[in-house]
């Protein structure tokens, strides 16, 4: 089916079409990375533009919760760290529209169809960040899951992507220590500190088990998109690598993960749990989060507030070359 | 809304001097200057950089990938590398001019 | 003039003016760092959000630093001193305690304010206090690119469209009798000057003017003509504007100050 519909769109004929996506296809069984001047189905295209660029759209997101609480960020260390991290997801969301545009949308366009809900963004962040602890509950399992996601990701086919996913592991590794740290002083701390921090997990838990998306059981299209090597695990292969990797520290810890069923099962080396309420996410990642309209509001605020910036450096810039003056 | 798309400019940073410049990414700049201005904080903010590059994308002028086969080398070209010569270890010529091959 | 070579050699009234000292300078960058990093997320493109956040990262660096000073003089902990103050106690302008405004104003005062640190930069660089020249002379590369940013900001923006011009002299105008008030006299600088510790505010105003003069000139801004100084803030009278600063800046700090975060 797909076939059919990228045959009709890309002009060629049949045969033409069948050896270029043979091509295609024999070039990411190599373990060679599309790059944007390549040819590619449609579908590829459209997948790609569509996954990074509700990736960007996460980031930029992301960046919301976590940035209301670098004013009230406690210690030095703390506020420069918080600061600097949310610096990185707007960092990242730079690179990751940068490599979006690469499969043509200019980002004028990503960030409008971003603000007018047209455009997704990760289920998480449309919850709110209530307290402080938060801010140490998603810089630890949050970063955690994206990391998950990312390391994945950071090996797949098209070669824009995983470029920018290279950059942006490596400046998560900072986030994940700033929040494991942060997690380990609150859950040795006193005890308005320890009862903040498992507030802050037992909100967040449901959200984070929905991080990865859908159940296999009920996700679609995911086989396609792991022939062309645009995803590399299930949704729940992730999952259970994020639960392998975190659960037996949140133990460590003393947290109480509020969920009855979790549990490690020796036979199948899976960990068992509840599943989270899959209508739940689907309303909230369609714009029925309990914050979306606020994130979108702060989004394009920031938009249309710049308006007049970035057209008066345009203009600048057309008007006349004006020299960079020597800093002394 | 209007379209108040920056031009978009290639960075290239060099970490020591003596080091060649590599690429690192792009970004969205008005002009040239402020793409030095933001390009140093997007780029170099973590690691050692002592210059950068900012260069307008379509200043690049690249080749085709369905011509990467140009980049094949069709016949042995190991006489271009140090690999493809066997000398012997010690060289001791006769008088008539042949080496000892030992 | 003789270089005070260690922090344990300040005695009597020159100690007293350079902890003075130390506090207008480490509570301007606190504050400003804390008011620029209202923007990481909201500025007017990516790319220039992350630029301004590593400044504000740079000035709140700056500040850390002389607080890790004021602490071997006897003070409390950099982080007592920056969170757990009442907002009397705080030696900063009027200038950074206002709030962010649009790109425009954050703009021209970061430029205005980075003028006046370049200038007091350069000349405690040659300061007879040897630590205190010792780190200053370390972050003048930070406060090059800061001036770099901001004329090149400020050249582009004030010349660009009427809209933008427009803006940008209203951030003048308003911005500047505040950015005057850094320079603020205090009881101090007669035994600062004295000790060869730091120059006279007076003449660190008129250094600071002939700096920025020309580059707004460039960028078809007009100094406000009867600009007076709003003072105040070094004797610890600030605009409502800081107290409700504090008051989120303090929200966790105070939940429990004696608690590690």
């Amino acid at each position: 089916m797909v076939v059919a519909v990228d045959h009709e769109a890309s002009g060629l004929s049949s045969s033409e079409y069948e050896r270029k996506l043979a091509e295609f296809e024999a070039r990411i069984n190599r373990g060679e990375k599309i790059e944007p001047a390549d040819w590619m189905p449609e579908t590829y295209r459209k997948q790609l533009i569509r996954l990074i660029h509700v990736h960007a759209n996460s980031e930029i997101c992301g960046a919301l919760p976590e940035g209301k609480w670098i004013p009230r960020a406690p210690t030095f260390k703390r506020k420069l760290a918080l600061l600097a991290k949310v610096q990185d997801e707007v960092g990242h969301a730079q690179l990751l529209y940068r490599a979006t545009e690469t499969l043509g949308p200019t980002r004028e366009q990503l960030v409008e169809d971003l603000i007018s809900g047209r455009s997704k963004f990760s289920n998480v962040f449309h919850y709110p960040a209530e307290t402080w602890a938060d801010v140490a509950i998603i810089a630890w399992l949050i970063d955690g899951a994206a990391i998950v996601n990312q390391v994945m990701m950071s090996e797949g086919s098209y070669g824009p992507y995983a470029r920018a996913l290279k950059r942006i592991c490596y400046e998560e590794a900072f986030h994940l220590k700033h929040g494991y740290e942060m997690c380990c002083v609150l859950a040795r701390g006193t005890k308005v500190q320890r009862a903040m921090l498992q507030d802050a997990l037992d909100r967040w838990w449901a959200p984070i088990m929905m991080f990865h998306g859908p159940s296999d059981k009920v996700s679609t299209h995911t086989e396609l998109l792991v022939r062309w090597r645009i995803k590399l695990k299930t949704n729940d292969e992730q999952r259970q690598q994020f639960l392998r990797q975190f659960v037996p520290k949140m133990h460590d810890l003393k947290l109480k993960v509020p969920d009855p069923s979790l549990r490690f099962d020796k036979k199948s080396q899976q960990w068992l749990y509840d599943d989270p309420d899959w209508e739940e996410f689907k309303r909230v990642v369609c714009g029925g989060g309990p914050v979306t309209a606020e994130r979108l509001e702060a989004r394009r605020l920031a938009h249309v507030d710049g308006l007049w910036v970035r057209e008066a450096m345009v203009a600048a810039a057309q008007n006349r070359p004006i020299p960079m003056p020597s800093p002394n | 809304m209007t379209d108040t798309q920056w031009p978009v400019y290639e960075v290239f940073h060099q970490q020591a001097r003596g080091e060649p410049h590599m690429h690192v990414g792009s970004i969205h700049a008005p002009d040239a200057d402020m793409a030095l201005i933001l390009g140093k904080e997007q780029y170099c903010r973590r690691q050692a950089c002592v210059n950068i590059w900012v260069v307008p994308h379509e200043a690049i002028h690249a080749t085709a990938y369905e011509n990467d086969d140009i980049f094949i080398r069709g016949t042995d070209k190991s006489y271009r590398e140090s690999w493809g010569y066997q000398t012997p270890k010690t060289v001791r010529a006769t008088d008539g001019g042949t080496a000892d091959d030992g | 003039m003789d270089k005070i070579e260690t922090l344990d050699a300040l005695t009597g009234a020159t100690r007293e003016a350079v902890v003075h000292l130390l506090y207008r300078m480490a509570d301007d960058e606190l504050i400003i760092g804390h008011r620029n990093s209202e923007w990481t997320g909201h500025a007017p493109i990516l790319e220039a959000d992350i630029a301004f956040s590593s400044m504000a990262q740079d000035e709140m660096g700056h500040a850390q630093a002389y607080y890790e000073i004021l602490h071997a003089l006897g003070e409390r902990d950099p982080d007592t001193l920056a969170f757990g103050r009442k907002p009397r106690e705080y030696r900063c302008a009027s200038l950074v305690c206002l709030p962010k405004g649009d790109w425009g104003f954050s703009l021209i005062r970061q430029f205005l304010y980075d003028a006046a640190e370049q200038v007091r930069l350069t000349a405690l660089a040659e300061s007879s206090l040897v630590p205190l020249a010792q780190l200053t002379t370390k972050l003048r590369g930070e406060e090059k690119y800061h001036m770099m940013h901001g004329r090149t900001w400020v050249l582009r923006l004030g010349n660009a469209t009427t809209e933008s011009h427009a803006k940008m002299q209203a951030a003048l105008d308003r911005a500047y009798p505040h950015a005057l008030g850094l320079f603020e006299p205090t009881e101090f600088d007669e035994t600062l000057a004295q000790a060869g510790v730091c120059t006279r505010e007076e003449e660190l105003q008129k250094q600071w003017e002939s700096a920025v003069a020309p580059v707004l000139d460039d960028a078809g801004l007009e100094v406000p003509d009867s600009a007076r100084p709003v003072f105040g803030g070094r004797v610890g009278k600030h605009p409502p504007e800081l107290a409700e600063l504090l008051n989120q800046m303090q929200m966790v700090y105070s939940i429990d100050p004696a608690a590690k975060w």
